[in-house]
């Protein structure tokens, strides 16, 4: 009996030891983590509430004597041509984003069902070789479809950009969709059927809003990557009143080499919509990796 | 005569079989119709543009882009990469670059997941917060980097200096030694939260009942991270490596943006080397050639992609 209550007594300490260990480990490697994540946002903050003449310092102010929000106000002004390029690029990434949004889930989600439900030949081939789309770099794609572009006058339109960017977004959106629709089971669908709605309806009613998550994280996706696209809008569009913001700033920082808290307040303002769609709709995007793509 | 009927007892056998894939195809056509928006933009934007590289790899073609004057060259433009000293710098940049920023990518990553997976206050704003870097743009992301690491005004040189580790602010990507690193860092910084984010959908399916257990069997933290969990995520971990590996390789935007592939080719990849060939010295049919190599490498890569892949489809269908 005592030395039962003698070896918990000993083993108990040891193990908790233990266990703290990890657990002190995990914590420092999330402080350190949350330095490296945070500490280049914040600098891009304080940056961009800085003069001009007051970010070019040495040593740097660490926290600006004088914060101000010039450069702000300086981008969102229409008056002055700064702004109006500014609020331009922002509504051309938007337009192109949620076009390229819509059509993404328009395209995915009747492909997704497909291949999950349906047992056509050639379907295994089809979907692998709709994946492999991701292994390829833009810049392969970049010279025909450049060529491709110009002849069919597409070229310096929105359009250009639409039509590719749908390709990167639909084999995840795809991939993540079809885990979904292999999730939901079939008897479903067929009571919906034996009731009297036809497969679209079936479809429409039952499989779609219970795929919602799916949908949610395949069109966050999609928009992220349209709104953060650079090397098509790069190359496929020259006219600056076309120009969609990533290579919007890229050509106002050449044009104004050292105005580091102006670029800090672009890079600031262009990140904004992104992060915080991103972080309202975040637990779909994990729920729909855990239930899409991992879960198997 | 023996084998004349032998050959036609083959076709007897053959006709059945292509009629049936017919047969089916035709019956499955509904089926097409759901996929075909999806195949036809890829068509378009995928299979065309392949073929076109692979076409123009052996044609010299004007810088003006005029195709009608293109002259044929056969491999010529092949070898001039395999002999071409900037080649091999370039490959052994790439070799640097994908492997050092997929593989710390990806233990940062996992060991986030793994430290955010017990619960505590403040998990979820934690989480957030180390999520932000992969959603901002890659430019963006540039930019903000660009001016941590300026020669003369970074924060980093100042920091350094300040605590007298340096007499002067170091030159960290206009100087050939450091420039490939320090992209690097910028680099897993934009990319260790997606290897978080799958690697955390990951470990929700890990099941609990199983760590239970081994823990009722006395197994200690490392011992049931190492028996149970790993095995448990070993699809999710290839598939994930893949990807980073892959995205890695064709990254062009943090290079470009930050140094145009200098100082001395120090920090060109393929990637931009590619797009400087193309759209800056416009020797279209070098670049082309270029694609066609990194497209055959990429292929291998793939094969493997579709491999893991399938495992999981496989596993899927027995269940």
């Amino acid at each position: 009996m005592s030395t039962v209550s003698e070896t918990i007594s000993r083993g108990q300490p040891a193990r908790r030891l233990r266990i703290d260990g990890w657990r002190w480990g995990g914590r420092a490697f999330l402080v350190f983590m949350l330095l490296y994540t945070a500490l280049p946002m914040i600098w891009m903050l304080l940056t961009s509430i800085k003069s001009g003449f007051a970010a070019m310092q040495f040593p740097p102010q660490w926290w600006p004597d004088q914060p101000t929000l010039a450069s702000y106000q300086k981008l969102l002004d229409p008056q002055n041509s700064v702004g109006q390029d500014f609020l331009r690029f922002f509504w051309n990434s938007l337009i192109v984003s949620t076009a390229t949004t819509i059509l993404s889930v328009i395209v995915a989600v009747p492909a997704a069902y497909a291949f999950s439900r349906f047992t056509f030949p050639g379907r295994n081939f089809l979907f692998f070789a709709v994946l492999l789309r991701n292994m390829f770099p833009a810049v392969i794609f970049l010279v025909p479809l450049f060529i491709l572009m110009r002849a069919i006058g597409l070229v310096n339109t929105h359009g250009s950009l639409v039509l590719t960017y749908l390709t990167f977004g639909l084999p995840l959106a795809i991939w993540l969709l079809k885990g979904f629709y292999d999730n939901i089971p079939v008897q479903l669908e067929q009571a919906a059927r034996i009731d009297g709605a036809t497969r679209f309806q079936a479809f429409i009613l039952i499989v779609m809003p219970l795929s919602a998550p799916g949908i949610i994280a395949t069109a966050i996706y999609s928009f992220i990557g349209a709104w953060n696209e650079y090397i098509y809008a790069y190359t496929f569009l020259s006219k600056n009143e076309q120009l969609t913001l990533p290579v919007g700033i890229q050509r106002f920082f050449s044009e104004n080499t050292t105005d580091f808290p102006g670029l800090m307040a672009a890079s600031f303002m262009m990140s904004v919509p992104v992060v915080v769609l991103f972080l309202l709709l975040q637990r779909y995007f994990v729920r729909a990796l855990t239930e899409g793509a991992v879960k198997h | 005569m023996t084998i004349v009927s032998g050959k036609a007892e083959a076709r007897r056998r053959l006709q059945p079989a292509t009629s049936d894939v017919l047969r089916k195809m035709w019956e499955h056509r509904a089926d097409y119709a759901y996929v075909l928006p999806a195949i036809a933009v890829m068509l378009i934007v995928i299979a065309y543009p392949i073929y076109y590289t692979i076409e123009l790899s052996f044609f010299n073609t004007p810088p003006g882009l005029q195709l009608r004057d293109k002259i044929f060259v056969g491999f010529n433009n092949y070898t001039a990469i395999l002999t071409s000293g900037v080649f091999w710098q370039v490959t052994f940049n790439t070799l640097i670059w994908t492997a050092a920023s997929t593989f710390i990518s990806f233990v940062l990553g996992f060991a986030a997941a793994l430290a955010l997976h017990r619960d505590f206050i403040g998990r979820g704003i934690l989480r957030a917060i180390l999520i932000i870097p992969w959603v901002i743009s890659a430019v963006a992301a540039s930019y903000i980097w660009k001016w941590i690491y300026h020669s003369d005004f970074g924060i980093i040189g100042a920091v350094l200096v300040e605590l007298g580790w340096a007499t002067r602010p170091p030159n960290f990507i206009d100087s050939v030694s450091t420039v490939l690193p320090s992209l690097i860092v910028v680099n897993i910084w934009r990319e260790f939260p997606f290897a978080m984010i799958m690697m955390t959908a990951g470990l929700q399916t890990v099941p609990e009942q199983l760590l239970r257990a081994a823990k009722v069997d006395g197994a200690n933290a490392w011992q049931r991270f190492w028996h149970v969990t790993f095995p448990h995520l070993r699809n999710v971990s290839t598939v994930t490596i893949l990807l980073l590996a892959v995205a890695n390789f064709n990254s062009f935007i943090i290079p470009w943006i930050m140094t145009g592939g200098g100082p001395s080719n120090a920090s060109h990849i393929w990637i931009t080397h590619i797009y400087e060939l193309a759209f800056g010295r416009q020797r279209w049919g070098v670049a082309s050639a270029y694609s066609v190599l990194l497209f055959i490498i990429l292929m291998t890569l793939g094969y493997f992609y579709v491999r893991a892949l399938s495992g999981n489809e496989r596993k899927d269908g027995s269940a």
